[in-house]
């Protein structure tokens, strides 16, 4: 079926069970690949750490939603109350901090939730209707009995050999080319 | 269901003479403070409310604490679950401790003058609930109340520690459903009857909520360094983990955020509204001396937690966690003095001895009575059936 001018995407593994992935994953890491990943129809525990990832940086995403969200309430209420248009409210000060307290609170909250809804999108490269995976038919286990890895052909270590050898090393039941669809 | 694999000792050592010396700290120090009786006798009675708020707060909320792990069937806290409900069997002894409030109530509380009372109409409106029987009165329901809940919640756990009867788990769920509603009620005209009641002209309606919120957060400061006092003695060290500082440190984190927000919604409003006999109360506590406190407690329980506890790192970090559980307990100690002191001096801030020797002396007392206790039975509820999920925590 497959063309010779298809681009190689990259080579999935299946293996047998949580254990096993996790261990092919680590030695993955080992061997020096990054461009790779793991899929299993659950969430496994010490994967991430097998996998070798690193802290997402959602969480300084979300802190710059909230800085932005808590100055610009703040900087919005002080410029307009304080100078722009000051008014006498029952004789307390023009630029009054407690008062500004629940707007900066909930335009805090606000860019937070902004920045963490948008930026986990972005990190997971979303909306993205097609991944060369879905070409292998057996890929669709993934989502009810297969444990796969796939190291993918943009990895500077990449050679199609080596990483079936590496596979199979690790007692992968079934290895797979898997190519790009245009 | 596996059996839980322990391999510390459980049994607190018998060799470590804490009771003794805490015991003794409680005894000087309410000694020192009955001399000052003589000295000053309504400094003395205000300092006492003080500490009396202080400890009664972390008893009161370990009470919560407990009976909340059980209607939530908790497994991470099963560990735990020892330390507070120690604290709360104790709460019938502490009992006795309400007693010099209830013989300086002519210092304490303005409404108990019947000739004050009978030039002002605000205190006659008040008078069916705020007189001295009925005030006694109540002071005996809510110590009945939350000592029967207190020792019942201890005693059925150490007891499946010896039978090792699960059913003991249904009648303590069973007890802490009504238990939480009633102790809810209580703690808030608890809260009013000690504090609000100083100032009887003032109300606020949210005061029983702020004094449980200041309390449940006090809590986890405390169960933390009551953890690392266990560690530094060699004991629990491979029991209590990474995962539970984590877990103390998130619940901790928490409920600064909602001691904040209870805390800001009662001053707002207050302040936003500008009613005289409501402001005044923030009036008298902002001002000659007392808004410094003010400003390190919103620093030391508010704006330094939360940004410090706001990673996750810093969260299972002990030396950070242990300096922010002191910072908060600090800043709990100084909220109440600031709640309490003004009444007595209005005029401006001005730190009595008195302060700090009740407050050793009854902290002596409280924490002597805890390892009193916790010395008598296993320090980790052996056969509760949730332990085992509980020691395997990540």
């Amino acid at each position: 079926m497959e063309a010779d001018n298809k681009q190689v995407y990259g080579v999935l593994a299946e293996f047998r069970n949580p254990k096993e992935l996790v261990d092919a994953a680590s030695s993955v890491k080992k061997s020096g690949y990054k461009d790779f990943d793991t899929y299993a129809p659950f969430p496994i525990h010490g994967m991430e750490k097998a996998m070798g990832l690193k802290n997402s940086p959602l969480g300084w995403i979300v802190l710059g939603g909230a800085l932005t969200g808590m100055i610009g309430a703040l900087a919005l209420m002080i410029w307009v109350m304080g100078y722009e248009y000051p008014m006498n409210i029952s004789g307390k000060p023009f630029i009054n901090l407690p008062i500004y307290v629940p707007i900066t609170f909930e335009l805090t909250v606000l860019l937070s939730a902004f920045a963490a809804t948008f930026g986990m999108i972005a990190l997971n490269k979303l909306p993205r209707f097609h991944n060369p995976l879905f070409n292998v038919e057996r890929f669709e286990k993934a989502s009810d009995d297969g444990f796969f890895v796939c190291i993918e052909a943009s990895d500077d270590l990449f050679s199609e050999e080596k990483v079936t050898k590496l596979f199979q090393d690790n007692g992968a039941t079934h290895i797979e080319t898997v190519y790009d669809s245009e | 269901m596996s059996k839980p694999k322990i391999t510390d000792s459980l049994e607190f050592p018998s060799d470590l003479n804490v009771t003794k010396s805490l015991f003794g700290v409680g005894v000087v120090g309410l000694l020192a403070s009955g001399v000052g009786y003589f000295l000053e006798h309504d400094q003395f009675f205000f300092s006492y409310l003080v500490s009396f708020a202080f400890f009664s707060s972390i008893a009161l909320a370990s009470l919560f604490f407990v009976m909340l792990q059980h209607l939530t069937r908790s497994e991470w806290s099963a560990v735990l679950r020892r330390i507070p409900e120690t604290i709360s069997s104790n709460i019938w002894i502490w009992a006795l401790f309400i007693i010099p409030v209830l013989l300086g109530m002519h210092s304490l509380y303005h409404w108990t003058h019947a000739e004050a009372v009978a030039h002002d109409p605000v205190l006659q409106g008040k008078q069916p609930y705020l007189n001295t029987p009925f005030f006694i009165i109540r002071q005996v329901i809510y110590f009945g109340l939350w000592s029967f809940l207190g020792y019942r919640m201890y005693n059925k756990s150490v007891k499946m520690d010896d039978t090792g009867d699960w059913g003991l788990q249904t009648l303590l769920r069973r007890t802490s459903g009504p238990g939480i509603f009633f102790f809810a009620i209580t703690l808030a005209f608890a809260s009013f009857d000690w504090l609000m009641a100083l100032d009887p002209h003032w109300y606020s309606t949210i005061f029983g909520v702020y004094y449980f919120a200041m309390s449940f957060q006090g809590l986890f400061a405390a169960m933390i360094l009551i953890v690392f006092f266990l560690w530094r003695k060699g004991l629990l060290t491979s029991t209590i983990k990474d995962g539970h500082i984590y877990d103390l440190g998130v619940q901790m984190f928490g409920f600064t955020i909602f001691y904040a927000y209870i805390a800001f919604s009662q001053f707002l409003l207050i302040y936003y509204a500008n009613i005289p006999e409501e402001t005044v109360w923030y009036l008298e506590r902002l001002s000659g001396g007392y808004e410094y406190l003010a400003y390190f407690y919103l620093f030391g329980r508010f704006v330094i937690p939360f940004i410090v506890l706001l990673p996750k790192w810093t969260k299972s970090s002990y030396k950070i966690v242990g300096t922010v559980s002191a910072l908060i307990l600090a800043s709990h100690l100084v909220e109440l003095y600031w709640i309490v002191m003004p009444v007595l001096n209005h005029h401006g801030f001005h730190l009595n001895w008195m302060t700090i020797t009740s407050f050793l002396g009854l902290g002596g007392i409280f924490f002597g009575l805890f390892f009193y206790r916790f010395k008598q039975n296993k320090m980790v509820p052996i056969n509760d059936p949730k332990l085992a999920d509980s020691l395997n925590k990540h």
